[in-house]
């Protein structure tokens, strides 16, 4: 046996410690560290975000010293300058106009990054609102159901093209066409959840403790829900991304001297044949940029289920 | 004696990886299994008990492994076995389970008499209409009125306690030698559970099959068990015959164990209660595991894991307590004559008390 | 004798339905100061049912529930009802469930004092937090905890302390120990008892087992499909159950003695042997509180046995 030696006098009783045995041993839980280290302990995820990362820088730094503007034509008449395929000095080639895609390819992210992220936080902050409101008031309830069954029945493309030509073109009226109804979906999802979570045994125990409702949904179930909310989040970030894509394709979205992604991608479809990479690298950051967005976002709302820490 | 043992485990340990963490389930358990006995294996959740069985059945977890030991059915390795191909023919058939909530083995979309004809068709090999009639006459062995009406009804129309005889009745189809209960009565009532524990035990008289029986509570295993295994965090810390064990107890959780049972308190005392919680299986135990909750722990418990001291042919108990150099220690006084206790403190005379 | 005591909780003529399903009717019983009283019956009985309209969170259909005199089923509203829910408390069933899993332990106890700022200032709130921690045997260091962290028995007394930090009157336990391994029971029905002694407090405690409710009970009403078939003092039920469900009922608890239990044949209760299609039962005091539902033939039946045993003059 393994034992070590044993004497005679190890046969005495001891005295019996209680407090020893409701010891917690396990380290102590925190529930944010145990997301970030259940987020990191992912190889995958790490690239992806190096990736995100990088792209976001830059979107946001790179069109600061560039100085990249849209309706640029200084080169137009200096053939050297025009359609240039890759190259050391043009890392992307240049266009028609003798513009460097580099310069315009992150000028335009950085506009349609700005328009997902804000687009991304109004419909979630409302949408969250609302719809905790919406799960626990039956009156509320009453009222919204009609609301929301109206207006899920239009196609959501429609409402934002005919918002897009009532108010104009133009950054913030872009915004506010797309979200102006995007909410109500969300809404709805987290009064389905908050209807869920309301009845559970927990909240029961709130309301025996004379807890507010208010406080009730801040404390006891919107916690619950950061996954699903992050997991919502990360689906409507590329949605957003991708509308304003198809918006400024149309023509309709963003004013003329805007670069954006959408813009660029559409601009230069007529040379998808003669010279493929002003097509094909727009879209492909395009892709970049939703993809990271989505992958990073989704991991984050898997290691925000407590149900994968430890 | 040696003859009739159809189980044979030895020495077994089982370890589970949980995220990147080592969890050990099984340390160094053995057992032996008597061809047609009810043995018991009494444990709290944790305890390691129902991860030991399904060992016998290849049925462990995927994070799960033996790491140590042997399990020898009826001259058969089962430690071996790794794919389900190799366990055709075993599980389920020769060693069955009933598990707690009996809709985890029905289909809930086939209607109850298909379900035991399936079975006696698959391995009986019999035609349909007598498997249909052997089902009926199964159902009725289980105890469903009306069998034969009931045979095409879906499980969602039957309760609890019925679902769990037309388990029992799946079980049976194919004749089992051993037949694992998993605490089959823990979701039911206690009328239910009255009523389901008389039935394995009339089964058992009738088709001769071996039973393990799986539970936590000590006291619904003293009308059916032969022998009893006590289980404390993936150990055996003591077995006996049921006799043995309820009267002449020698490990200090066994003590504690009779001493919580509500049938033993007085009203206005106090419930006699194990202080703390069972040690986490995550870290190394060194001694014995129930030290630090046992009152009449000694530094050696501490130190050293105790090896199994005989007590007699048939009774085994792993407590340093039973070392010559360890002095004396009385069980405690509330299940001294426990039976004269309980007889006084009865009125289960109500319940039709025949003595013979 | 039962007079000089005074009535807490008074159920009358309770009826309970969800939609067309009539879960609890007909029920009628006291629950006096100081007392611990069982409600004991089988899945589906109503007994959780009733508990939760103690509590106001199950509607009433009919009947009245009366509280230290005041009416409190339905149309009780604003400050009336929130000091009420202070004075009743609930210890649930499922310890995991029952817990906020995104809150700290000092959260969940403290939940209760912020609502009703039963707390001077945040020194005396934390005092009197760790001083109930302490009281459920937990460690103060454990205050910042999470319950997952908490085993099984541990976080059923999270539970019992923020229902007890609250300082009520009635506390609903409804099967607070059924989830809990039988060697941790122990330990939370005596915590249960203790703070019965130091601080007077009433249980309506609910079970589904007769074994754990005699060591703690007062007195026992044992419940059948929305209806109490019996009611009497704990011993008195014990000794003398005469409705053949509590017999049943009475037989089927496992005796932890291998030479009693293997003699002992469950009795299965069977609803279809009484007659009450045109003989309707009532609720008949048979001895000095000792109650039966049955109809006049059976009444006439118990009465005879009762003689028979010397029990009541024949």
């Amino acid at each position: 046996m393994e034992n070590p030696e044993i004497k005679d006098s190890d046969f005495k009783l001891v005295k019996l410690d209680e407090e020893a045995s409701e010891k917690i041993d396990t380290p102590k839980y925190s529930y944010w560290r145990s997301v970030g280290r259940q987020f990191f302990s992912n190889k995958v995820t790490i690239i992806v975000l190096v990736v995100m990362v990088v792209v976001l820088l830059m979107s946001f730094i790179q069109p600061m010293f560039s100085g990249y503007s849209l309706t640029d034509v200084t080169g137009v008449n200096d053939l050297t300058r025009r359609f240039n395929w890759p190259s050391a000095q043009y890392w992307f080639g240049t266009d028609k106009d003798g513009k460097s895609l580099f310069d315009a390819i992150w000028a335009g992210a950085r506009t349609s990054i700005s328009i997902g992220v804000i687009s991304t936080l109004i419909t979630m902050v409302i949408g969250v609102l609302v719809g905790a409101v919406w799960g626990v008031s039956k009156r509320v309830d009453r009222i919204m159901l009609e609301v929301y069954n109206v207006i899920s029945n239009v196609p959501s493309l429609l409402i934002i093209i005919v918002l897009s030509y009532t108010f104009g073109s133009g950054f913030w009226n872009l915004i506010f066409a797309m979200t102006v109804t995007s909410w109500i979906g969300v809404a709805y999802f987290i009064r389905v959840q908050v209807m869920i979570m309301r009845d559970r045994e927990y909240n029961i125990a709130s309301r025996t403790l004379g807890t507010p409702t208010v406080r009730m949904i801040f404390r006891n179930i919107l916690p619950y829900l950061t996954s699903v909310v992050v997991t919502n989040a990360s689906t409507q970030l590329p949605g957003f991304i991708s509308y304003e894509v198809f918006l400024s394709f149309l023509g309709v979205g963003l004013s003329q001297n805007v670069p954006s992604l959408g813009r660029l991608i559409s601009q230069y479809a007529p040379y998808i044949t003669s010279y493929p990479y002003l097509f094909w690298l727009p879209v492909l950051v395009l892709a970049l940029i939703t993809i990271s967005l989505y992958v990073v976002g989704q991991n984050l709302a898997d290691a925000s289920d407590p149900r994968t820490h430890r | 004696m040696a003859d009739d043992v159809i189980l044979k485990v030895d020495d077994v340990s089982v370890n589970f990886k949980v995220r990147g963490k080592i969890l050990k389930a099984i340390h160094h358990v053995s057992m032996e299994l008597h061809e047609g006995e009810i043995f018991a294996l009494v444990g709290e959740s944790g305890s390691g008990k129902s991860v030991f069985t399904k060992t016998f059945t290849g049925m462990l977890e995927g994070n799960g492994d033996i790491v140590g030991g042997t399990i020898e059915y009826r001259g058969k390795h089962l430690e071996i076995l790794k794919k389900d191909r190799d366990w055709e023919g075993i599980r389920g058939k020769q060693i069955a389970t009933i598990f707690q909530d009996p809709m985890t083995s029905l289909d809930p979309i086939k209607t109850i008499g298909s379900q035991i004809a399936e079975v006696i068709i698959k391995h009986q090999g019999k035609s349909k209409k007598e498997a249909k009639s052997m089902a009926i006459d199964l159902m009725d062995k289980v105890g469903i009125p009306n069998a034969k009406n009931r045979y095409d009804e879906y499980p969602f129309e039957y309760s609890g306690g019925m679902r769990q005889r037309i388990v029992i009745a799946v079980a049976l189809a194919c004749h089992p030698d051993i037949l694992i209960c998993d605490e089959p009565t823990t979701a039911l009532d206690v009328t239910i559970q009255a009523q389901i524990l008389e039935l394995i035990r009339e089964l058992q008289a009738e088709y001769k099959f071996t039973t393990i029986f799986i539970t936590h509570d000590l006291g619904v295993v003293a009308s059916i068990a032969d022998r009893i295994a006590v289980m404390y965090s993936g150990r055996i810390i003591e077995v006996g015959t049921c006799d043995e064990i309820f009267y002449d107890p020698k490990h200090p959780y066994t003590w504690s164990l009779l001493s919580s049972l509500p049938q033993l308190a007085t009203r206005g005392g106090s419930l006699y209660s194990i202080p703390g919680t069972p040690p986490s299986l995550y870290k190394d135990i060194v001694g014995d595991a129930f030290a630090p909750r046992d009152p009449w722990a000694m530094a050696v418990d501490f130190k050293a894991d105790p090896p199994m001291f005989k007590v007699s042919d048939t009774h085994y108990a792993k407590t340093w307590l039973l070392d010559p150099r360890a002095s004396k220690v009385e069980k405690p006084e509330l299940i001294q004559n426990l039976h004269e206790k309980l007889l006084a403190n009865t009125t289960y005379g109500k319940g039709e008390h025949v003595d013979d | 004798m039962t007079t000089e005591k005074e009535v807490l909780l008074s159920l009358r003529d309770l009826e309970i339905t969800f939609g067309k399903f009539v879960a609890v009717q007909d029920v009628n019983f006291d629950i006096y100061k100081g007392e611990t009283f069982s409600l004991v019956g089988e899945s589906g009985s109503g007994k959780t049912t009733i508990g939760r309209a103690v509590l106001g969170i199950n509607p009433t259909s009919n009947g009245t529930i009366t509280f230290e005199g005041q009416q409190i089923n339905g149309g009780l509203k604003g400050k009336a009802k929130h000091d009420l829910e202070r004075k009743i408390q609930m210890i649930f069933q499922d310890p995991t469930a029952s817990l906020n899993e995104r809150a700290t332990v000092d959260y969940i106890i403290s939940e209760g004092l912020y609502n009703y700022g039963l707390f001077d200032n945040e020194e005396d709130r934390i005092n009197k937090v760790r001083t109930m921690l302490e009281e459920v045997g937990l460690l103060p260091e454990q205050l910042y905890r999470y319950p997952h962290e908490f085993s099984g028995g541990q976080r059923q007394r999270i539970g019992i302390a923020r229902a007890l930090i609250m300082k009520p009157d009635l506390v609903v336990a409804d099967e607070p120990i059924s989830a809990l391994d039988v060697s941790i029971r122990a330990q939370v029905l005596n915590l249960l008892k203790k703070f019965q002694r130091e601080s007077q407090l009433t249980y309506l405690f609910i079970a589904h087992d007769l074994s754990v409710v005699r060591f703690i009970s007062d007195r026992i009403a044992v419940i059948r499909s929305g209806r109490i078939v019996e009611l009497a003092e704990t011993e008195e039920l014990f000794r003398h159950p005469i409705h053949p469900y509590t017999q049943s009922l009475l037989s089927a608890v496992p005796v932890p003695d291998p030479q009693i239990a293997r003699h002992i044949k469950p009795i299965v209760y069977d609803p279809s042997q009484h007659h009450y299609e045109t003989d309707k039962p009532k609720f008949v005091e048979l001895l000095p509180g000792h109650f039966v539902y049955c109809n006049a033939e059976e009444e006439a039946g118990y009465r005879k046995q009762l003689a028979a045993e010397g029990k009541i003059q024949a």
